[in-house]
């Protein structure tokens, strides 16, 4: 029925602009959290609304409404034109083609995690966080935390598009911080800032059995404190998967964004070191690095049927044995680079935010060096370093600089020392030059994350990397 | 109306219970090369409903704004408060209950000439900018923004208030085909408040023919330009002042309230009523906004407090109005209307004076915590990083990376400049929410740069 209506909407627009394309998306999202034994947070938002977007000339009008009626709709159309034709005149660009898509899609999952009880969701949390709470009067603070979502979307265009789609995503994790003489250390997992995420249902947190983990997520926040910091050095660095994939996703997703690459998000984002020209010749980084973009990976955030304008979800490689290949791209961008199809990584925040730029699943694909542990025994001396706590990247996603929760020494092919606020800085191209080892597809899994931020007015988008952990050569660590 | 809307969906309540309305209307055009890029247009109203059982809470939040959805919305959040509470049972929660109704402050946060948000204001706007810049033969890139929301708050304790503000942002980066890029910015409760030829240039006044030097990475005297300190002070809201994170011996004050934390120079305090800043007149509980003293000739005085992280602080404590989310967000309060006290310096040029070499940086970028108890931050400088030779500030350096303490960088302030600022960053994730710092630019010892933008 909503689809019919969005139909209507874009038969009308017809002649009215170049282009338009109406989006409605209909989200339930739940939000637990619990905390020292008690809920911490419980809370449910559901938002339904069309967002409009339509081109006049060289410029774009884009407004959104709740009212989700035939006139709310085109009352938003109606706006967004007005919007649009208050733009200063710019010369129009081309919008890559596309074959209007039609029919639906949806993501695979056994229970929905909105549809279980609040009491189980809560049993489950609280067991998880009270086996965090050890006694020890050192742990400050506890949690467990579980988010669940279902966004249900429907789109079409003056093009013929009218297609609808379904995501049921969720995801959960525990921390524990621990504080004594002026220090302060966190713990998590599977990831910090929220937990690990997928494109799943309620089975995704039960395999993350978090009460099994929370005695030595708790001990080793503990054990932090008074762990020696760790060195200065210049030395071969191992990262565990889940680092791997946010390094990927900052120096590598985020700089192959083609409207960064055309200076399109200089005003917030930023640019990119890479340039148009350096799309099939880059040297990137060593010849193990291999990485794709792959809308069409089950269980993975950044996969769709068809992203935001439209386009059909695709695999597509972007580096090969180091070499740069391709871009993420939408249609205009696609189109401004003279490619004949867009790369379908348009993606948009609800209904109230336009589509724009985004990463579908950027992986590394996994390479010969086994697990963790083979890869640990295959390093002579150097440093491990595991879970995200800080991460910072210049507007060029050239210069970085990352800290994880927890480090170890490595000796003699094994793992020695805790090391307290663990750090590593590097260039991009001289960090993924250095890229020695790559964790075999026993070791390589999916890292869904919720919290990628970008645009004005902002979005914030879900995606997941495929990664295994891996080793870097010369690494400057203990920067921080 | 919002407020209307607010007891229609308390109404649907049963026991202890708040109602929150929120109605935003807004308007964002981008821009990028001197042209148009994306013009967003947002009118959306959310409900939310915070119920209380037993000291616990239950949230839920709606854009359905028909009986039928104020009625889902309101049982959605009484089955969240009633599942916490059978989930504790038989402790009682830790929330106090909701605040007791308390007279608001007027404030002149509101500009009706906004609150039409015309979209001919932004194409004016942009106009001005892409002529600027192309004077000085650069390219205009940054956004222009205006909003009002409305905020209402009804609840079974008696709170009945309402809150309706406006604001509006530009910023420019003029940027050459080299890419050396300016900034400029400006924000204010009403679009009069800009002025977008000369936000975008002083964009290009920052942008120099010269090519960029490196700077080694090393201890500098630094001169940080208002957008720089006021980036710094917001993330000290959240390190330092957050009374949640206090309570619990996170907080970067924990254990020196009381003592000197800063240069005698520092004055800071959370000011929602100041000149400049964005006011509003309540909390998001419905607690006035009021005045706070957080660091005073540089000892700190206290820490921002909502309901919850008052009751956790115990010993007195209660709320200062800085609640973020009903019932008090799950990570703390927050202080939203920073000012900084400004010194006798009169700008940027004399603070570089006593300089003999140094470091000038215009604003910051990507930072984030590398010690939250040491307010250890690290981050880029970005669009106008300049060298200070012999007092003054001459050639253009690279971006840098800097990795340093704030409240060091407070210890270390040698001198304020007499102007302060509004910075505003005007990047609304979720619902619209203005907020800012005052603050003026500063001198500062021992700056810690630790890493260059090389290729």
């Amino acid at each position: 029925m909503i689809l019919a209506l969005l139909s209507d909407l874009m038969e009308g627009a017809r002649g009215r602009c170049a282009y338009a394309e109406a989006r409605h998306v209909d989200l339930r999202d739940e939000t637990l959290s619990v905390q020292g034994g008690r809920v911490d947070d419980l809370s449910h938002e559901t938002s339904e609304g069309i967002g409009v977007r339509v081109r006049v000339g060289g410029g774009w009008g884009f407004a959104a409404t709740r009212d989700v009626s035939a006139g709310g709709a085109q009352a938003a159309l109606a706006w967004a034109l007005l919007i649009a034709h208050a733009q200063p005149a710019g010369p129009a660009t081309a919008l890559a083609p596309v074959a209007p898509a039609r029919g639906h899609w949806a993501s695979a999952f056994a229970i929905d995690a909105l549809e279980v009880s609040l009491e189980d969701k809560l049993g489950h949390l609280l067991a998880a966080e009270a086996a965090l709470r050890s006694g020890d009067e050192r742990i400050v603070r506890s949690s467990a935390t579980l988010r669940a979502w279902r966004e249900r979307k429907a789109f079409a265009s003056t093009e013929g598009a009218a297609c609808t789609q379904e995501l049921v995503a969720c995801g959960a994790g525990i921390a524990a911080w621990a504080a004594g003489d002026g220090e302060l250390q966190v713990r998590s997992y599977p990831l910090a800032h929220g937990g690990l995420f997928a494109a799943a249902g309620w089975e995704h947190v039960l395999a993350l059995d978090l009460a099994a983990h929370a005695p030595r997520v708790a001990a080793e926040a503990v054990e932090l404190l008074s762990a020696p910091p760790c060195p200065a050095q210049v030395t071969t660095l191992v990262l565990h998967g889940e680092q791997v994939a946010l390094q990927v996703h900052e120096s590598i997703g985020h700089a192959l964004e083609l409207d960064r690459i055309q200076l399109g998000e200089a005003s917030y984002a930023g640019t990119s070191w890479v340039t148009p020209a350096d799309v099939g010749r880059l040297r990137y980084g060593s010849e193990h690095l291999r990485v794709s973009a792959d809308a069409t990976l089950p269980g993975a955030l950044g996969s769709f049927g068809w992203d935001d304008e439209g386009v059909p979800a695709t695999r597509l490689s972007l580096i090969e044995d180091g070499v740069l290949t391709a871009a993420l791209s939408d249609r205009e961008s696609a189109a401004t680079l003279g490619l004949d199809a867009s790369a379908g990584c348009a993606r948009a925040d609800g209904f109230a935010r336009q589509p724009i730029v985004r990463m579908t699943n950027v992986s590394i694909e996994p390479g010969a060096a086994g697990t963790l542990e083979d890869l640990i025994a295959d390093t002579d001396r150097g440093v491990y370093m595991e879970t995200n706590r800080s991460w910072s990247i210049d507007d060029r996603r050239l210069q970085f600089q990352f800290a994880t929760e927890v480090g170890r020494e490595i000796r003699n092919g094994r793992l020695g020392r805790l090391l307290r606020n663990p750090s590593y800085a590097g260039i991009t191209p001289r960090f993924w030059g250095a890229l020695n080892a790559v964790g075999g597809p026993e070791a390589w899994r999916l890292w869904g994350l919720t919290n990628c931020g970008k645009g004005e007015p902002g979005q914030v988008m879900a995606v997941s990397h495929g990664a295994a952990p891996a080793r870097f050569g010369g690494v400057e660590v203990g920067v921080a | 109306m919002t407020l209307e809307l607010a007891e229609r969906a308390l109404g649907h309540t049963r026991g202890e219970a708040q109602a929150t309305v929120v109605h935003e209307r807004s308007l964002v055009s981008r821009f990028a090369r001197s042209r148009p890029t994306q013009a967003t247009a947002v009118d959306d109203t959310t409900v939310s409903i915070l119920a209380v059982r037993d000291g616990h809470t239950g949230s839920a939040q709606t854009n359905d704004l028909s009986d039928t959805g104020l009625r889902d919305v309101a049982q959605r959040a009484g089955a969240a408060a009633r599942a916490a509470a059978g989930a504790a049972a038989p402790d009682p929660g830790a929330y106090p209950g909701l605040p007791a109704p308390a007279p608001a402050g007027a404030h002149d946060g509101f500009d009706a000439v906004t609150a039409q948000l015309d979209p001919d204001s932004a194409g004016h706007a942009l106009r001005a900018a892409f002529d600027a810049c192309a004077a000085r033969q650069l390219e205009a890139f940054g956004i222009w923004t205006a909003g009002e929301v409305q905020t209402a708050i009804a609840s079974s304790t008696g709170v009945h208030a309402e809150d309706r503000v406006t604001d509006a942002y530009m910023k420019v980066i003029a940027r050459d085909l080299d890419g050396r890029s300016g900034w400029g910015a400006g924000a204010a409760s009403a679009i009069t408040g800009l002025d977008p030829g000369a936000i975008a240039a002083r964009a290009a006044a920052k942008v120099t023919r010269d090519e960029p030097g490196d700077l080694a990475p090393g201890e500098y005297q630094v001169v940080l330009g208002a957008d720089a300190v006021g980036t710094l002070l917001d993330f000290l809201g959240s390190l330092a002042f957050n009374g949640l994170a206090h309570a619990e011996g996170r907080g970067a004050l924990d254990g020196r309230l009381g003592t000197r934390v800063a240069a005698s120079t520092i004055n800071l305090s959370d000011s929602p009523r100041s000149a400049r800043t964005l006011p509003r007149a309540f909390d998001a509980e419905g607690v006035p906004k009021a005045s706070l003293a957080l660091i005073q000739d540089g000892v700190a005085h206290g820490v921002v407090h909502d309901g919850r992280s008052a009751a956790r602080a115990g010993a007195g404590a209660r709320s200062t109005g800085h609640a973020l989310a009903p019932g008090g967000a799950a990570e703390g309060p927050h202080p939203t209307n920073l000012v900084l006290g400004g010194g006798a310096v009169l700008d940027e040029r004399e603070l570089a004076q006593p300089i003999e070499r140094g470091l000038y940086v215009t604003r910051l970028w990507y930072v984030n915590p590398v010690h939250e108890k040491q307010t250890l931050l690290t981050g880029m400088t970005r669009d106008g990083t300049f060298l200070i030779e012999d007092g003054v500030i001459t050639r253009p350096l690279r971006d840098v990376r800097f990795t340093d303490s704030i409240l060091r960088i407070m210890e270390a302030t040698e001198a304020l400049s007499a102007g302060q600022q509004l910075v505003s960053e005007a990047d609304f994730y979720g619902r619209r929410f203005a907020s800012g710092v005052v603050c003026p630019a500063l001198r500062a010892h021992g700056f810690r740069v630790t890493g260059a933008t090389t290729s």
